[in-house]
């Protein structure tokens, strides 16, 4: 939790035809598992959409390890290394559990049409370093057995798992992560939970969306409450807990 | 015409629709792009390769051109066929800038757009090559193509003798090679579905021949194609691998066509079946025999679809294939990958549209003349349907498949000598009839076509190549190409 | 001696937009409540019209038996069309889509399952008709030309027929000045003041059966023209500042207001009836309507139906005014009924009705402004209207938010 923040957002905005979504949020991410919690509207998901780039942001600034990135195009905001995962797990139930993994590697030079047809240089080095990458990444989350599978066969647990390894082998700086735990069974919860923990340790930044407040208040090192497109507060999340504006929020519902 | 040259001229055509079609899959299969106004790059090609070769001052020609590069080359060895290839060539690039520019603006609109934009684009560039005379004659084309190599043909290799042995010898082993494949493929046929299958054949052959009779006799054929159906669900019902009794009806048909039928019909049996089996030879071209152009431009479009192949073999087994794949399956995740899928798309987009303007060079080639006629919106929808009666995703599947569209389309076309001429439109149009059913019925029963889609292998330098599936799925493709 | 203009241009590219309509209203229903892109539709219009020559000529389709008692009127023959293809409609629904949306089969496949329905129909007619230009069989309609003159004093206006080779004055009259502005404030008012009649007592929930705004226009037409026909004066002269010709005839006007009276009755449908609030629900999200107790099936037959009814009065519509039926005629069709639809937003059958209009007046005027040598880019112009639009505007003029 030293030097510059890894994330820093300011004043962002966003409106959906006279409906404010959100409402100048300002936020900064440091190293380490940063929780984001808020009643269902709050613009958790628009929030995400916007800081990478599936959303235009109607105002504010996204500055990613000292980089604008405002308003600019996913897939380079990813190569940046800021990605995220989906709500709803979205693989391609066509190609195998390693071809989906496959695709996550940047810098491929096999993906280019010049080296596919002409095959030199570092074609078949790349192409060997993404499979041991794939192979390995796959071990890690216990998914080597199914690699020849289609990952349309998958379980949504399995789905979960495949996700975050493929978003993972693009190396990022900070992995955004959507729910990765709704609907997923205790064990497999677990077992998520202690990956994200091994990557933490290895110095991975994580921001987590959760229903859970309970996880999110065991897992993480920090705590954001949004409330109706703003930021209500933030802190350690024994300080979060003990709120009254964040009580007030979830007014009703067990904190 | 005798059945061989039917038949060369059938896999001629075979040769470059394939091609074209290897360019719809590429773009269509593999990368999910309904691209409606493939002909359009089809009709690019043709037209820049012809006046890019033909001579400079032809009467009765007043577009652009022609710039005869073989003519400019004739000085350098085989300058004739170079001059042909880098025409060729500038089709080819000629076809990928004009798909840049519909891409551009087209690509980022949603699937259903870009197919009608592609449509609408593909009939305004027909409108103005045939309304704009000073481009390429307007509406009547170009007669003067320029056929590479032809002053070498006929060609002989000496005497009368050698020339029969090596091409005549040549066929026999290709039709025996073919024979082979098919005969392996089809020898674990089981016989109830093989007898219900050429039952249907049969009735529905009767009810095609009531319908084009007309009059009360088509409530005859009406009934007979119920009946014929029928059977035919039944046999495919019963069939234990109902695409080996297919292959045999197929394999059967051709069979009887091509070696029965001239004993029956021919007045000079011997003679014909002769140039049925040695198709490649031809007892009267030249003084001692030999190899005549049209087998020559057979060999040489069949070049063109190996290469065709070979290459979006290549490109689909690669990095590079795959992400094409994941655009095709929802483009939204190879963008969180961090790919730039409009790249992609747009590359896709030029190197399936160069493959359809190489098809159409050669197809200038074949017809010898060239019109807006000849490139209307039907010629994309047939490959639509040949790729997809194949097998969406699959290069080899899309060659089977164009082979099945044009056996049902062309090959049947010996059925018109049964009937009146007046039959012909009729006929034809039946056979439509017969492909959009066709086409229903396959998206329906069996979406991904005859083979499925394509297994995937990136080779890398020094791996075993993995084993693969493809490799029991590959037979049936290897008769339809006889 | 008097020109044709742009005001010609613009009625022919009335009648033209209405034809256009008629298909387009029925594709954008297919479209949003079907989700079928469907590329069979131009073929369908092709085979509505080919109903109507069924009847009305059968001596030109030899392969079908005869009929009993002769050859029928064109209105007959239509009638017979539009329940043809009602019936041709229902079937594609029942043997072909109601199949593939069981199989939960995805935009791509149901876009190639219509092009394969599209070869079925366009060579069912070749099968059955060949593939010869064959027109009706209907009294010879004349063209009526509308001459206008705007002189110094008022406005002339001669009504003229060309009669073996001849121009013919069949009337002649005239507006002062003061009358034809009189006339044509009187118009604005009344138009203005039905829209906001119409606008006022209205809150947002208010659904209109004819919104406000187009019946504040046909408000202001129906002045114009009751105004124009009860005040008629001497003629002002022909000593014209500026003088044009609008060619007319009964069948353009007929074309138009049937295809007015078919928008009318099927708005009525989706606005007042309990069938088309279910339209609307399966529109907006066929899951949802559905789990509302919607019965889908039902809806998407009814919708296939109008689509049918509607094609074969653009088919006949469309072989009337050009007294040419052939087998290619739908496809000619198909792209600027698509383009109609797509610049509507694909969503609103009112959207395509609009797109329709716009692009019917932009083909025609299009036509008239471009020189004679570009007369044929006629479908060209549709298409580069749309492509423009596109270009700002993804989903259309009206498209969803």
């Amino acid at each position: 939790m030293t030097d510059d923040p890894i994330l820093s957002v300011s004043g962002l905005e966003k409106t959906f035809g006279g409906i404010t979504a959100l409402d100048g949020v300002d936020l900064t991410v440091d190293q380490g598992i940063t929780g984001l919690i808020g009643p269902n509207g709050a613009g958790k998901t628009t929030f995400f959409n916007c800081i990478t780039g599936y959303l235009a942001p109607d105002g504010g600034t996204v500055e990613f390890q000292g980089d604008d990135v405002t308003g600019n195009r996913t897939p380079s905001i990813v190569r940046e290394g800021l990605v995220r995962t989906f709500q709803i797990p979205r693989e391609l139930e066509n190609m195998t559990v390693r071809e989906n993994l496959l695709l996550a590697p940047g810098g491929q030079s096999g993906e280019k049409l010049g080296r596919a047809w002409l095959r030199g240089g570092q074609f078949a080095e790349d192409e060997r370093r993404s499979r041991r990458e794939a192979a390995e990444m796959a071990a890690f989350f216990e998914l080597d057995h199914l690699l020849d599978e289609p990952a349309g066969s998958l379980s949504g647990g399995q789905r979960k798992l495949l996700e975050l390894a493929r978003v993972l082998l693009t190396e990022p700086e900070m992995v955004l992560l959507d729910e990765p735990l709704a609907g997923v069974n205790p064990t497999l919860e677990r077992k998520i939970l202690e990956r994200i923990h091994e990557l933490e340790s290895q110095g991975q930044t994580f921001l987590f969306v959760e229903h859970d407040i309970e996880l999110i208040m065991e897992h993480c090192d920090h705590v954001v409450v949004m409330h109706q497109g703003q930021k209500l507060t933030e802190g350690p999340p024994s300080a979060v807990r003990s709120d009254q504006r964040v009580i007030d929020a979830y007014l009703g519902e067990e904190i | 015409m005798a059945l061989a040259d039917f038949a060369v001229s059938l896999l001629t055509f075979v040769a470059i629709y394939g091609l074209f079609a290897l360019g719809l899959n590429l773009k269509f299969g593999f990368t999910g792009l309904i691209d409606f106004g493939h002909v359009a790059y089809f009709m690019i090609g043709g037209y820049v390769t012809a006046v890019l070769t033909m001579p400079a001052q032809v009467t009765g020609y007043d577009g652009l051109g022609g710039y005869a590069l073989p003519e400019l080359l004739a000085v350098v060895p085989g300058g004739d066929v170079l001059g042909w290839l880098l025409g060729v060539a500038g089709g080819m690039v000629a076809a990928a800038l004009v798909s840049l520019l519909v891409g551009v603006p087209t690509l980022r609109l949603r699937e259903d757009y870009l197919a009608i934009t592609a449509l609408g684009i593909a009939t305004i560039l027909n409108e103005v090559v045939r309304n704009e005379t000073w481009l390429f004659n307007g509406p009547f084309g170009i007669r003067t193509v320029h056929q590479p190599a032809s002053a070498a043909f006929p060609l002989g290799l000496g005497s009368f003798i050698l020339n029969l042995v090596v091409f005549g010898g040549l066929s026999v082993l290709v039709i025996a090679y073919a024979g082979y494949r098919v005969g392996s493929y089809v020898k674990d046929v089981d016989t109830t579905g093989a007898a219900l299958g050429l039952a249907s054949v049969l009735v529905l052959g009767g009810s095609i021949g009531a319908l084009t009779q007309g009059g009360p006799l088509l409530f005859v054929g009406v009934g007979l194609a119920v009946a014929g159906v029928a059977v035919l669900r039944e046999a495919v019902r019963r069939s234990i691998e109902p695409e080996r009794t297919l292959a045999l009806v197929v394999a059967l048909a051709a069979a009887a066509w091509y070696f029965l039928q001239p004993l029956l019909a021919a007045s000079n049996p011997t003679v014909t079946l002769q140039t049925n089996v040695m198709f490649l030879f031809d007892p009267v071209a030249g003084p001692n025999g030999g190899l005549d152009y049209d087998r020559f431009f057979m060999l040489l479009s069949l070049a063109f679809l190996a290469g065709g192949y070979w290459w979006c073999q290549r490109t689909i087994n690669s990095p590079y294939g795959r992400v094409l794949r994941a655009v095709r399956d929802d483009e939204d995740v190879p963008r969180a990958l961090g790919k730039e899928t409009f790249r992609y798309k747009i590359q896709a987009l030029l190197f399936g549209s160069a493959l359809a303007g190489a098809a159409g060079s050669l197809y200038t080639i074949h017809l010898g003349f060239i019109s807006p006629d000849q490139f209307g919106a039907m010629i994309t929808f047939f490959a639509f349907a040949s790729v997809i009666i194949g097998g969406t995703a699959n290069n080899a599947g899309v060659v089977l498949g164009t082979a099945v569209f044009w056996a049902i389309n062309s090959g049947t076309q010996f059925l018109n000598d049964y009937f009146p001429s007046e039959y012909a439109v009729k006929l034809a149009a039946a056979r439509l009839i017969f492909i959009g059913v066709l086409l229903i019925v396959i998206l329906y029963y069996r979406p991904e076509g005859i083979l499925g889609e394509q297994d995937y292998d990136i080779r890398l330098p020094g791996d075993e190549p993995a084993p693969s599936r493809d490799d029991t799925a590959a037979a049936p493709g290897g008769d339809a190409d006889d | 001696m008097v020109d044709t203009g742009l005001l010609d241009a613009l009625a022919q590219g009335l009648v033209t937009g209405s034809i256009i309509a008629a298909g387009a209203i029925g594709l954008s229903l297919v479209y949003s409540i079907a989700e079928v892109p469907n590329f069979a539709h131009g073929d369908m219009i092709t085979i509505g019209a080919y109903f109507a020559l069924v009847v009305n000529r059968p001596d030109e389709i030899s392969l079908l038996p005869g009929l009993p008692g002769g050859a029928v009127s064109l209105v007959v023959a239509g009638a017979f069309a539009l329940v043809a293809a009602a019936a041709f409609g229902a079937l594609y629904e029942l043997a072909i889509f109601r199949r593939f949306r069981s199989k939960e089969a995805d935009l791509i496949t149901m876009v190639i399952v219509s092009l394969g329905l599209a070869l079925v129909l366009r060579n069912l007619v070749l099968f059955v008709a060949g593939s010869r230009n064959i027109s009706y069989e209907t009294a010879v309609v004349r063209d009526v030309n509308w001459d206008l003159y705007l002189t110094g004093s008022g406005l002339t206006v001669q009504r003229t027929q060309r009669q073996a080779g001849d121009i013919a004055l069949l009337g002649e009259w005239g507006y002062p000045v003061w009358l034809l502005l009189g006339i044509l404030a009187a118009a604005a008012a009344v138009g203005y003041g039905v829209y906001r009649w119409r606008s006022t007592d209205a809150d947002f929930r208010t659904v209109h059966l004819v919104s406000p705004r187009v019946l504040g226009v046909l408000g202001g037409v129906a002045t114009l023209l009751a105004l124009a026909y009860a005040l008629r004066f001497d003629p002002q002269g022909t000593d014209a500042l500026w003088s044009t010709r609008i060619g007319t005839s009964y069948k353009d006007i007929a074309i138009v207001v049937v295809v007015a009276v078919a928008m009318f009755l099927l708005n009525l449908v989706l606005k007042a009836t309990r069938l088309g609030k279910g339209m609307r629900a399966t529109a907006d999200n066929m899951d949802l309507a559905e789990v509302r107790g919607v019965d889908v099936d039902r809806i998407q037959l009814v919708v296939w139906v109008i689509a049918g009814l509607l094609t074969a009065l653009a088919g006949v519509l469309a072989g009337w005014s050009a007294s040419n039926v052939n087998p290619n005629m739908g496809f000619t069709l198909l792209l600027p009924v698509f383009a109609a639809v797509i610049l509507g937003g694909i969503r609103s059958p009112y959207g395509a009705a609009a797109g329709a209009i716009l692009i019917g007046i932009s083909m025609d005027v299009g036509v008239y402004l471009l020189p004679s040598g570009l007369a044929t880019y006629r479908t060209a112009i549709a298409f580069i209207v749309l492509i423009g639009v596109l270009l700002v505007k993804p989903d259309g003029l009206w498209g969803d938010v």
